[in-house]
């Protein structure tokens, strides 16, 4: 069970995602939005991500959901005053759309960030690449990704180096400003330079060249990634159809 | 159309992505370690516009915003803000928005401008106008004053971005003079910043 639901196609995956998303906005209904919820939460169980799954909204999406619901709550124009305090008036107007955005935003994002637990970047761009992205997208995107931490590390040496050298990283807000442009001119003006010794490299390995690339990393599709994502579409057909009339 | 998506889209300017993304979040960091009270969070992008052009900005913005929706899903309706920003510094470099300084606050503006008009409805849509950052405390402020969600998240969004903008285009445009002659002049509107065409003038 666990292995049939991993080795899903990433693409399968990450439509599941996008139609989680059309389904909460097609059906205006948050009970049915937050029903969502526990359905992600069981497969992040079966896929054995679940303690990271929980985390991750808990750090992300929690304290958004509460200032969402909390604004509507107290802000949303309504007629039908449910309770008021000071200058504050709760209107059911502002719970019902209160209660509509958060389960929305908790579905489409919970879903998403399920994706990401369950899905390596790495096969999702390869997938990208088998419908039709350019091979050098592929490229750009992956090394992006390794750059990054990169430079991130460079940019903390860059710091300390400063510091060394009496640049002030504590104290008022002004010296802080002012330590922002020693530390991050370097870091660019090498990083730049160092993309022109990046080109002679991938040129010598006939990056350029026209032709077919092949690739290491190689994805199997099953029978079972084609059958779903027409699920997926004729069930949004589906509710598009039961809504307009 | 399909010739000039190639033609701006030469092997450095491919190589120059990847730098602008970081860029784009090293740039966050250290703000954040320095516990500045801005973001500073698009300098790549628009790095990236004024050397390379809009189109290879656009995609920097994409993936940066790609990139941050892996750590954090909710925020990804606001590539349309980063690419729309992206856009703008590539298309006021082209019309040598950037060549002099005060040009340069100019273009600030602008952007900040761009940046509103893009970044509003989407907090007002999708996040009934409050996102949990800086600018939802004004917002909140704003609404509980009596003001309606769009004027107010406009008002709260302005005031948040217009000090980050002009800072970033500002940080960008001395960059961009410290970058060598050698490697602007392989770039699409390189030539506009290199010293030696300015010396000709």
């Amino acid at each position: 069970m666990k292995n049939s639901l991993v080795n899903l196609y990433p693409l399968t995956k990450f439509y599941f995602a996008l139609f989680i998303a059309a389904t909460v906005i097609i059906v205006p209904n948050y009970v049915f939005a937050f029903a969502w919820f526990p359905v992600l939460i069981l497969i992040a169980v079966v896929a054995g991500v679940v303690k990271s799954f929980l985390s991750f909204i808990l750090k992300t999406l929690f304290i958004l959901l509460v200032i969402v619901f909390l604004m509507q709550l107290f802000f949303y124009p309504g007629d039908e005053v449910l309770a008021s305090w000071w200058i504050f008036e709760v209107s059911r107007e502002g719970l019902n759309y209160g209660l509509t955005l958060t389960s929305r935003i908790l579905a489409i994002g919970s879903a998403f960030i399920l994706f990401f637990r369950i899905v390596e970047v790495k096969d999702f761009v390869k997938s990208l690449e088998d419908v039709g992205m350019p091979s050098t997208g592929a490229y750009v995107v992956m090394s992006t990704l390794q750059i990054i931490p990169e430079m991130r590390r460079q940019s903390n040496t860059i710091m300390e180096a400063q510091k060394t050298r009496g640049v002030e990283t504590e104290g008022s807000f002004v010296n802080r400003a002012k330590a922002f442009f020693p530390t991050l001119t370097p870091l660019i003006l090498s990083s730049i330079a160092s993309t022109e010794e990046r080109a002679i490299t991938l040129e010598a390995r006939a990056f350029s060249a026209p032709g077919k690339k092949t690739s290491l990393h190689q994805l199997t599709k099953r029978p079972i990634d084609r059958v779903l994502p027409w699920v997926y579409i004729i069930i949004v057909i589906g509710l598009i159809i039961w809504r307009v009339f | 159309m399909k010739r000039n998506f190639k033609k701006d889209f030469t092997l450095l300017a491919l190589l120059l992505i990847p730098i602008g993304v970081a860029i784009n979040f090293v740039g966050f960091q250290v703000a954040q370690i320095l516990r500045l009270p801005i973001f500073l969070d698009t300098i790549g992008t628009i790095l990236v516009g004024v050397i390379a052009g809009p189109l290879v900005a656009i995609v920097a913005a994409f993936i940066t915003n790609s990139i941050t929706a892996i750590f954090n899903p909710i925020y990804f309706p606001y590539v349309i803000t980063s690419m729309a920003i992206g856009l703008g510094a590539g298309l006021l470099s082209k019309f040598g928005m950037f060549r002099t300084i005060y040009k340069a606050i100019i273009s600030g503006l602008i952007i900040t401008a761009i940046a509103v008009v893009a970044s509003a409805p989407i907090t007002v849509l999708f996040f009934g106008g409050a996102t949990g950052n800086t600018s939802s405390a004004i917002t909140a402020t704003f609404l509980a004053m009596g003001q309606n969600i769009w004027s107010a998240v406009f008002t709260s969004t302005i005031i948040t971005e217009i000090a980050d903008k002009v800072i970033s285009v500002l940080f960008v445009y001395f960059i961009v003079k410290s970058i060598s002659d050698r490697y602007l002049s392989k770039m699409k509107y390189g030539h506009m910043y290199m010293k030696k065409s300015n010396r000709n003038r």
